[in-house]
């Protein structure tokens, strides 16, 4: 009995220990590669990120451990006929009952997730018009829509286009929502930024339209994630995520440039508010 | 159990490649189907090949970018629609008649014509290769507008799909009247063996969903030549409309890709664990519970459309994992318990439940609908596809090879070359895909021909160039494996494995018409019944 019991835990203990270490492996792994993302919305997506992780690596650690120690607990020593059972019972109903159980779980917290994130932005968030074509970028920026700070009586609107050669940036401020409209007049395009951990489609003949609301300054790289064409991968940008006085600056600096000077007298002056 | 072929009549010998032209036999066409859909799995391997080599090391310009968009397009349309869609059809000519205790198909010429749409077909495809604007280069997914701008080999990659399409539903038609309607004396539906199942509700699938296909695709053909404006919003169409019809075929078609597969592993894994498949009834309701799922998840490869109904499919798209964890079960369960050798083809059924399960896994990050936002057409999607179709499809496609390949010619592949095979192949193929999981997170995009230096990717896609190169390198023994064979002479008795099946109660390989006499059949091992008698029930 003993001699019996002992090759047997000590197996168990193998497969166990084998799908242990795979599992942690991967979770090392994902925690250094995955993004934590940089908008509010981002990190209600990461949260999910890792609950759906960890609930994968128990899935995966309790079949790969039973796995493992039936392909080595059972494998042939004699010629007899093992006992033939084929099913049936309490079983089958735990067979059923145990998948569905973790996929509605799932299913719960992504859509609680899916309805924080979706809140749409308020009226007066910047709102930052965004325009994929073959194969670059036009990000435009209306000047009586700029967020905090707007000055409903300007005019105009500054754009940023930019070539496969050269990529675009696209500033946005920290800390206050940012709604982006997209638009496409040629194929589908994706705008995909890797820390936004989001992307949505750019589909000629409608306007998608989402909000974030960036929590970390910085250099974010970001680029087309739907097929588009011949340089579809050289279709890349920067967003440039900056404190709100940077983000004016750089109106004022593009309208000048762009408009003519004296156009945004009124925004640059609300700039020491 | 020794089986006579019928002696032929003299006067009646036609020359070999006329009669392999001409036959209407369901074993000769199961191997034309086999010689052909292999092909394209080389084929859509050098491509891949192609495809590894210039995504190894940042900025490369092994490939154009256009060139690019035509080798992973085709990369994807030979592996899925010349080979692995067909090649169930060749593993299910060759055997759901002779598992079945039938003679041949029910209709053998409309069986012919099934085999013989193909071969045009894929010439017609790949053709596009040597036409002005080169081969379709819209991904497989051929997304319209995208697929209204390239050139005429767009054109016929649609038409060359219709006809492969055409091909599969007359297919489908004849697998499900052969099954309904040929079965042995006491085979009742639920004494059918496994893999007929899956076939059966495989042939269900194409029937109902390629037709739509089809469908789309001359839509898309009328929008590209004659001006037609359905997937034109400038006219009035709709852009998404496409996406919706072409997956509506296209996601019951990964279950296409996939059904056979698994029911290969359940006949592979009873007869080498000496068990019944655990649960055979709660396989068969799970294979048609997502043969019915699989009808109601199409648009979760389009929540970033935005024009989704994002809680209907994020669920429809969870509870498909149920029926796919009760099979996991019934293999674990089939394996609990039994006296288990391991063999070549148990090795790759192996394999597949612990690839695919990593492939159920990796899927379910796509139904949490805010990950999906992130991991969508990136390469954590690539390496999902690939854990499901070549973890799972393609080791299920070479498990059945070493395991049929006695019976259907005679020969036992090498043993020894069959292991490395599969240890080659099973690590190459983890290490060629599962780095694609980090470099999906990571935020690389799939489907982009070159990536920046400052991207960081370079490392984990050399490692996974490595890993595919690997895969090349374990179907040596394999090619090994087989000319051996056949420079042997066939040698193998009827039944080399003690399987459970009607296929092994005749000759290897079988004669015209199959079977002599037939063992009666009072479960679903019906040879295993023969050889144990009452002494296990």
């Amino acid at each position: 009995m003993l001699r019996m019991s002992l090759p047997r835990r000590v197996r168990l203990l193998a497969a166990a220990t084998a799908a242990g270490l795979l599992a942690l492996l991967a979770t090392g792994t994902a925690s250094a590669i995955q993004p934590g993302g940089i908008t509010d919305e981002a990190r209600l997506m990461n949260e999910l990120f890792w609950i759906v992780t960890i609930a994968g690596l128990i899935v995966f650690a309790l079949v790969a451990a039973a796995l493992v120690y039936a392909i080595i607990r059972y494998r042939r020593k004699d010629d007899e006929l093992p006992p033939q059972f084929h099913g049936g019972g309490k079983i089958e109903v735990a067979m059923v009952g145990v998948p569905i159980l973790i996929v509605i779980g799932l299913f719960t917290i992504s859509m609680i997730t899916l309805v924080q994130i979706d809140d749409k932005a308020e009226d007066d968030a910047l709102t930052i018009d965004v325009t994929g074509f073959q194969f670059s970028w036009q990000f435009a920026y209306n000047l009586n829509d700029l967020g905090t700070n707007t000055d409903p009586n300007a005019e105009g609107t500054i754009a940023v286009i930019g070539t496969p050669a050269n990529d675009p940036i696209l500033y946005m401020p920290v800390d206050e929502p940012v709604e982006f409209l997209l638009k496409s007049n040629d194929v589908i395009h994706s705008f995909y930024v890797v820390d936004f951990l989001y992307k949505l489609d750019l589909i000629p003949g409608r306007v998608n339209s989402f909000t974030v609301t960036a929590r970390e300054t910085g250099d974010f790289r970001a680029q087309c994630a739907e097929l588009c064409g011949t340089n579809h991968a050289l279709m890349r940008f920067t967003v440039r995520v900056v404190e709100r006085d940077e983000f004016d600056a750089w109106v004022a600096d593009e309208a000048a440039r762009q408009l003519g000077e004296g156009t945004l007298v009124s925004s640059s002056g609300t700039q020491g508010d | 159990m020794a089986t006579v072929a019928v002696p032929q009549l003299s006067g009646y010998h036609r020359p070999a490649v006329l009669d392999w032209i001409t036959t209407v036999d369901h074993k000769k066409l199961g191997i034309l189907y086999l010689y052909f859909t292999l092909f394209f799995f080389a084929v859509g391997g050098i491509l891949a090949l192609l495809v590894r080599t210039q995504l190894a090391v940042a900025d490369n310009s092994f490939v154009g970018n256009d060139a690019y968009n035509q080798i992973f397009t085709m990369h994807a349309s030979a592996m899925l629609f010349l080979f692995i869609i067909p090649v169930w059809a060749g593993f299910g000519n060759y055997l759901v008649p002779l598992q079945i205790g039938a003679a041949d198909m029910a209709f053998p010429r409309i069986n012919a014509l099934s085999f013989w749409m193909l071969p045009p077909a894929g010439i017609l495809m790949f053709a596009g290769f040597i036409v002005d604007g080169g081969a379709a280069d819209g991904g497989w997914t051929a997304y319209s507008p995208l697929a209204q701008q390239t050139g005429v080999g767009m054109d016929m990659w649609i038409i060359a799909v219709i006809v492969l399409g055409m091909s599969s539903t007359i297919g489908a038609a004849n697998f499900l009247v052969t099954m309904f309607r040929m079965r042995a004396p006491g085979m009742t539906m639920f004494r059918m063996p496994i893999f007929c199942w899956t076939m059966l509700v495989t042939a269900l699938l194409q029937l109902l969903a390629t037709p739509v296909l089809a469908a789309a695709l001359v839509m898309l053909f009328i929008d590209r030549n004659y001006g037609g404006q359905f997937f034109d919003p400038n006219g009035g169409g709709n852009v998404v409309l496409w996406q919706n019809v072409f997956w509506f075929y296209s996601h019951p078609a990964v279950y296409i890709m996939i059904l056979p597969g698994m029911g290969i592993v359940s006949e592979i894994l009873p007869v080498f664990s000496r068990k019944p498949l655990f649960g055979y009834k709660a396989f068969v309701f799970a294979t048609i519970g997502i043969g019915g799922l699989g009808f109601s998840v199409w648009a979760h490869h389009m929540f970033t459309t935005g024009s989704v109904l994002l809680p209907f499919f994020g669920f429809m798209t969870f509870m498909i994992g149920v029926p796919t964890g009760v099979k996991i079960f019934n293999w674990l369960g089939t394996l609990w318990g039994g006296s288990i050798s391991f063999p070549t083809p148990m090795l790759f059924a192996i394999g597949f439940v612990s690839m695919f399960l990593i492939g159920g896994i990796n899927g379910t990050y796509s139904a949490a609908v805010p990950v999906d936002f992130a991991l969508h057409d990136t390469y954590f999607v690539v390496a999902h596809i690939h854990y499901v179709l070549f973890g799972g499809s393609v080791f299920a496609v070479f498990g059945g090879l070493y395991y049929w390949f006695p019976k259907i010619w005679g020969r036992k592949l090498n043993e020894r070359l069959g292991k490395l095979h599969f240890a080659l192949m099973f690590v190459g193929f983890n290490v060629a895909f599962f780095p694609m999981h980090m470099l999906g997170l990571d935020g690389m995009p799939r489907r982009i021909a070159v990536y920046a230096d400052s991207a960081g990717w370079e490392a984990l896609n050399m490692l996974s160039t490595g890993g595919a190169f690997l895969i090349a390198v374990s179907m040596i023994p394999f090619l090994i494996a087989v000319v051996m064979a056949f420079m042997r002479p066939k040698d193998q008795p009827d039944d080399p494995w003690e399987a459970n099946t009607l296929e092994w109660a005749t000759t290897s390989p079988p004669p015209h018409y199959n079977f002599d006499s037939l063992p009666p059949v009072r479960s679903e091992r019906p040879l295993f019944d023969a050889r144990h008698g009452d002494e296990a029930h």
